[in-house]
C-alpha cells in the first residue's frame, strides 16, 4: 500500500465524460476525425483512427443497465454483462481466457443504470484475433448453467466483501434511499438477496432482449485504417440479426422534500462515512458546464471551499468532495466525506455551512477565473488514450450529444458569468431539502446526527441488501 | 559535472540484438520515445520525453527517501512529510501552493513508498514557469509550522482510518510485514504507526527534510508538450542553484535469513475471512527479477492463469487471487493474497496456492504459458507507453530502482531471455515453506462487541 496525499475516492462513472484532442497549436481543442455508420441490421459504428501507440480499444453501449432489470432480480444486467465472456458457442470459458490472455488483450463488461459497457483492447498486430474474441462474446454467449452459478456465488460473496470495506458501498446504500422506488435506486450490482432469485433463463432473456445490434453503439478509436477496420467488423457483426427492440421509456425522478437520514450501523468503524444531497441532473442538463465550473469551486477539486474547510483547515478529514453523478435522466447530487467518529457531527455541521455558504454568498470572479483554468487545463488527458476517445464517442451517441460537447467546450467554459453561477446555485445545489446517508458506529454516534432530519431510518450492515427500494 | 548526454538518443543500443519478433516491436517503439538526460551541478539528474500530442505536461520527482529511511518512533514520517511538502514554504505560503496550481490549470498528487516519495505535476504547457518556481521553492524554503503539523497530522490520521481500520486489506499487510522482516525497516507500514502519528515531533521533521530533500537525491522526469532544451534551461535557473549536501544515510540492515515458516491470526469483525502469504524475494535490480515477473504472470494474471482456474474457476473456494510485488531498493516479498469464499477454511485456499506452487517446482511451465506471459509484458508496456503521466512514472521507476531508465526499454529483450527452467529455478529457490509469512484474518462476529474486547 503507498499512501497518496489524495484519495481516489468514488470512481464515478459519468461524471466527467468530456475530453479534449488537441489538432493544432491554437487555444482550440478538437475531437479528431470520425466516422459513423448505421448497418444494415441497425448497429451503430463509430470509428476513429489515433495513431502514436499500436492499440485498438473497442467500446461498445447496449442500451439497456440496470434500470432494465426486473424488480426484486437487481443485477441481472450486470450478471448477463458478467457472463458473456463465460463460454460462447465455439469456446468455453477457459479457451475464451486462454486465446483472449495469449495475445495480451482484455475484455470487460459491465452495467451501470443506464447502460452496459463492454469493452476490448489489444495490440494491432492482433486485429483479427481481437475483432472475432470480441464479437464471439457479445453475439454467441451460452450461459451455460456452472458458469451461471459460479458467477451468482461469486458476486454474492463480493458483496460481502464490499461491506467490509464502509467506502466502497457507501454509494449503494446512498442512491437506494436517494431513489428509493425510482429504477435508479437498486443497486446495479444487485444485493445478496436478489442475485439469489436470478435464473439462468432470466438472463438468457435479458440478452435476448436487450442485446440486439438497434439497441447498440460500437465505437472503436485506436491505430487502423478506418476502411479496413470498417470491412472487418461488417464481417465480423453484420450478421447478427436485427430486432425489433421495446425499451419502455424512464420517467426521471422528482427532488425529495424535506429531509431524511439512515444510518447503517458498522460496530467497529473508527469513522463515520456520510454521503448527503438530493436529485441532479441529467447528463444534457443546458446548464452542464455551468454546473461543473461552478461544483468545481464547491467540492471538485482539492482547494474546493468542501476541501479546504473540512480537510485542509480543520484536519477533520483526508478528503471531503462533491459530485453530480449525471445520468440519461436526472441522477444523484452528493456531498461525501468521512471523519473519526468523535468529530461525525462536527464535519457534517461544517458541510453544512459551506453549502449555506454557497448559497449566499456565491463564487467569486477570482474563483471562477480560476476553476475556468483548471477545467480546460486537466481536461486534454482525459482524452489522450483510444481507449478514453472510444468511451467517449459512444457516450456522446448515447446522450445525443454531439462534438460541440468538446469542440466548443472552451468557449462554453469561457462563457460562463457570475449571474450563470449565481441561478446555477439556486436551481441545481440543494439548501433545505437534503437525503443523508451514514456509515458508522451507531451506539456512539447515533444519538448526535439524530438532529439533523426528523425522518429517521436504520439497519445493520450486515443486514442483506442496501435499501428495500422498490421491492 | 555537468553532462548533457547526446539528446534525443535513439534507445536501441544495438548491442542487445534479440531475434524474437516481441524484442523488435518494443525496441522500435522506443525510438519513438527518446529520452535526453542532463545531470545538474547539484547533482539532480532530469530526464525529458518530448509528445506533442496534447498540450499537457506530466512532471515527476523522485526522491530517494521512504519509509525504509525511518526508525521506531517515527514510522510514518516520510509519508507525512510528503502531505507537509504542500503546507507552505518561503514564496508560496500555507495554500498557496494548491491555488496557484489550479489557478493556472495545473492538479497535483504525491505518494510514499517504502523507498521513494514521489511528487507529480500534471499541467498545462502555459504553468511550465509556475510549476518550476514552487518545486524549487518547497525544495530548498520549505516551512515548518506548527498549526498545520497539527492539522496535518490529523488529516493522516484520518487516512490511516481509511486504508487500514475500514479496509482489512490494509490491516492484514500491515501485519504480515511486521512479521515477516524482524530486523529491516519493510516492517513498518508506510503510513505509520498510529501513535506513532500521534507523536513525531517539530525536530524530527526538520531532521527528514534535511536528510532526503538534497537535490543529489532526486530525480526529475518531464513528459509532454516541451522540449528537452526549454526543461533543462528551466533547471538551471530553478533548481540547479539549489546546493546540494549529504543524502540519507545508507540503510544497512539486512534481513536475517528466515528459517521457518510464520503464522499469524487477525481476528476481526468482517463478512468474509482474508488471506495472505509473504514470500522472501530479491530486489528490484536482481537479475532474478524478470523471471519472477513470468512466474507471477503464469500464476495470477488474466482468467486463464494457473491459480484463478483453481481457487476461482475450478474448485470456487476464492473470489480472487493476486500476487504482487512492488518496486524495492532491498530485498522485499512476493505477497499472494487470496479472498475466500464465504464458508471456506481460508487454509484451503492457502493449500491450493502451495499446490499450484509445487507444480511449478516440480515440472517446468509449457512453452504456451511462457509465450503468453511475455505478450502480456509487451502491452503492458505499451500501456505504461500510451499516457505521459504513465511514461513520467515509468521511466522514473526504472531509473531509480534499476540505476538506469534504458532498462525499461531493455525490459523487453530481458523477458524474452527469461526459459522455463529459470522460471521453475525461482519457483525452488524463494517459494519454500521456509521462508514465507502466512497472514489469515478471521471474522469475528460474536457477541456484540467482543470482536474489540
Amino acid at each position: 500500500m503507498n499512501p497518496e496525499r489524495k484519495a481516489l475516492r468514488f470512481v464515478v462513472g459519468a461524471v466527467l465524460v468530456l475530453g479534449f484532442a488537441w489538432t493544432s497549436r491554437a487555444q482550440t481543442l478538437k475531437l479528431p476525425p470520425h466516422e459513423k455508420i448505421v448497418l444494415k441490421n441497425g448497429l451503430t459504428v463509430l470509428l476513429m483512427e489515433k495513431h502514436g501507440v499500436p492499440i485498438v480499444d473497442i467500446a461498445v453501449i447496449v442500451k439497456s443497465g440496470s434500470v432494465a432489470d426486473p424488480a426484486g432480480e437487481e443485477g441481472l444486467a450486470s450478471v448477463t454483462a458478467g457472463l458473456l465472456h463465460k463460454g460462447t458457442a465455439k469456446r468455453s470459458a477457459q479457451q475464451f481466457a486462454a486465446d483472449l490472455d495469449f495475445i495480451g488483450a482484455e475484455f470487460s463488461a459491465d452495467a451501470s443504470a443506464d447502460y452496459t459497457t463492454i469493452s476490448s483492447e489489444f495490440l494491432t498486430k492482433d486485429v483479427d484475433k481481437g475483432v472475432d474474441l470480441f464479437s464471439d462474446a457479445v453475439l454467441h454467449p451460452v450461459f451455460a448453467q456452472g458458469e451461471v452459478e459460479k458467477l451468482l456465488a461469486q458476486e454474492i460473496d463480493g458483496i460481502k466483501a464490499a461491506k467490509d470495506e464502509a467506502q466502497s458501498v457507501a454509494l449503494n446504500y446512498y442512491y437506494g434511499y436517494l431513489f428509493n422506488k425510482h429504477a435508479y435506486g437498486r443497486p446495479v450490482g444487485g444485493d445478496e438477496l436478489s442475485l439469489a432469485r436470478i435464473k439462468r433463463d432470466a438472463i438468457a432473456k435479458f440478452y435476448e432482449t436487450n442485446y440486439t445490434p438497434g439497441n447498440t453503439i460500437l465505437a472503436v478509436a485506436g491505430e487502423f485504417n478506418a476502411a479496413q477496420m470498417r470491412a472487418k467488423l461488417e464481417q465480423a457483426l453484420g450478421g447478427w440479426k436485427a430486432k425489433p427492440s421495446l425499451l419502455p421509456a424512464l420517467i426521471g425522478p422528482t427532488a425529495v422534500k424535506g429531509k431524511k437520514l439512515l444510518l447503517v450501523d458498522k460496530p467497529d468503524s473508527t469513522q463515520t462515512f456520510f454521503v448527503f444531497g438530493n436529485i441532479g441532473t441529467a447528463e444534457n442538463d443546458p446548464d452542464r458546464v455551468a454546473i461543473r465550473v461552478v461544483n468545481t469551486i464547491f467540492g471538485g477539486r482539492f482547494t474546493s471551499e468542501l476541501n479546504e474547510a473540512l480537510r485542509v483547515e480543520s484536519g477533520l478529514t483526508y478528503g471531503a468532495e462533491a459530485f453530480f453523478d449525471s445520468r440519461k435522466e436526472p441522477g444523484a447530487f452528493a456531498i461525501y466525506s468521512f471523519t473519526k467518529n468523535e468529530s461525525t457531527t462536527q464535519a457534517i455541521d461544517l458541510a453544512l455551512q459551506v453549502l449555506a455558504k454557497l448559497h449566499k454568498d456565491g463564487v467569486t470572479p477570482e474563483q471562477l477565473a480560476s476553476a475556468k483554468a483548471y477545467l480546460k487545463g486537466q481536461f486534454p488527458p482525459s482524452i489522450e488514450t483510444s481507449g478514453q476517445l472510444a468511451r467517449t464517442i459512444a457516450a456522446h451517441e448515447f446522450y445525443g450529444l454531439d462534438d460541440d460537447e468538446i469542440n466548443q467546450m472552451e468557449a462554453r467554459i469561457d462563457a460562463v458569468t457570475p449571474a450563470m453561477a449565481k441561478q446555477v446555485i439556486a436551481k441545481h445545489f440543494p439548501e433545505e431539502n437534503l437525503v443523508f446517508m451514514l456509515i458508522g458506529k451507531a451506539s456512539e454516534i447515533g444519538p448526535g446526527v439524530r438532529k439533523y432530519a426528523t425522518q429517521q431510518d436504520s439497519r445493520k450492515i450486515s443486514e442483506p441488501g442496501f435499501w428495500p427500494g422498490a421491492k | 559535472m555537468n553532462n548533457v548526454s547526446v539528446a534525443l538518443r535513439g534507445l536501441v543500443l544495438g548491442t542487445l540484438l534479440s531475434t524474437t519478433a516481441i524484442a523488435a516491436c518494443a525496441q522500435s517503439e522506443a525510438q519513438q520515445f527518446p529520452v535526453a538526460t542532463k545531470t545538474l551541478k547539484n547533482g539532480m539528474k532530469v530526464l525529458v520525453q518530448t509528445d506533442h500530442s496534447i498540450p499537457n505536461v506530466a512532471l515527476y520527482i523522485f526522491y530517494r527517501i521512504g519509509s525504509r529511511n525511518e526508525h521506531p518512533g517515527t514510522t510514518g514520517l516520510s509519508h507525512f512529510f510528503e502531505h507537509m511538502m504542500f503546507n507552505g514554504a518561503k514564496k508560496y505560503g500555507p495554500g498557496d501552493l494548491d491555488k496557484a496550481m489550479e489557478a493556472n490549470g495545473a492538479s497535483n498528487n504525491a505518494y510514499t513508498t517504502q523507498n521513494v516519495t514521489v511528487y507529480q505535476d500534471w499541467f498545462p504547457r502555459s504553468a511550465l514557469n509556475l510549476i518550476f518556481d514552487i518545486e524549487a521553492d518547497r525544495i530548498q524554503n520549505l516551512s515548518f509550522d506548527a498549526k498545520k503539523i497539527a492539522s496535518e497530522r490529523e488529516v493522516v490520521a484520518s487516512e490511516r482510518r481509511t486504508s487500514v481500520d475500514a479496509n482489512n486489506g490494509g490491516i492484514l499487510d500491515e501485519q504480515l510485514k511486521a512479521t515477516a522482516f524482524i530486523a529491516h525497516p519493510y516492517q513498518w507500514p508506510v503510513v505509520g504507526w498510529m501513535s506513532d502519528i500521534e507523536h513525531w515531533t517539530m525536530d524530527d521533521l526538520k531532521h527528514h527534510f534535511e536528510m532526503g530533500y538534497a537535490p543529489n537525491n532526486a530525480t526529475m522526469v518531464v513528459v509532454g508538450d516541451v522540449t528537452p532544451e526549454e526543461i533543462f534551461q528551466l533547471c538551471e535557473k530553478y533548481i540547479e542553484p539549489i546546493p546540494q549536501h549529504a543524502p540519507p544515510p545508507p540503510v544497512t540492515t539486512v534481513e536475517p535469513e528466515q528459517m521457518g515458516e510464520r503464522r499469524l491470526i487477525v481476528h476481526k469483525q468482517a463478512e468474509l475471512p482474508l488471506l495472505m502469504i509473504g514470500y522472501h524475494v530479491p530486489q528490484t535490480n536482481s537479475p532474478d527479477f524478470y523471471a519472477l515477473n513470468i512466474l507471477r504472470t503464469v500464476l495470477v494474471q488474466g482468467e486463464s492463469s494457473r491459480m484463478y482456474q483453481r481457487l476461482v474457476d475450478k474448485d470456487q473456494i476464492a473470489l480472487e487471487v493476486t500476487a504482487s510485488q512492488g518496486p524495492a531498493f532491498d530485498p522485499t516479498l512476493t505477497i499472494f493474497a487470496a479472498q475466500p469464499k464465504q464458508g471456506v477454511d481460508p487454509q484451503k485456499c492457502e493449500n491450493a496456492i502451495y499446490d499450484e506452487l509445487d507444480k511449478i517446482k516440480k515440472t517446468p511451465i509449457s512453452d504456451v504459458e511462457l509465450e503468453k506471459a511475455k505478450n502480456i509484458r509487451l502491452v503492458e508496456f505499451y500501456h505504461q507507453m500510451r499516457t505521459i503521466n504513465g511514461r513520467g512514472n515509468t521511466i522514473g521507476t526504472y531509473e531509480v530502482f534499476f540505476g538506469d531508465y534504458h532498462k525499461l526499454f531493455d525490459a523487453a529483450t530481458n523477458y524474452g531471455a527469461v526459459t522455463k527452467e529459470d522460471v521453475q529455478r525461482v519457483a525452488q529457490k524463494y517459494f519454500a515453506a521456509n521462508n514465507r509469512t502466512v497472514a489469515t484474518l478471521i471474522p469475528d462476529n460474536g457477541e456484540q462487541g467482543s470482536a474489540k474486547q
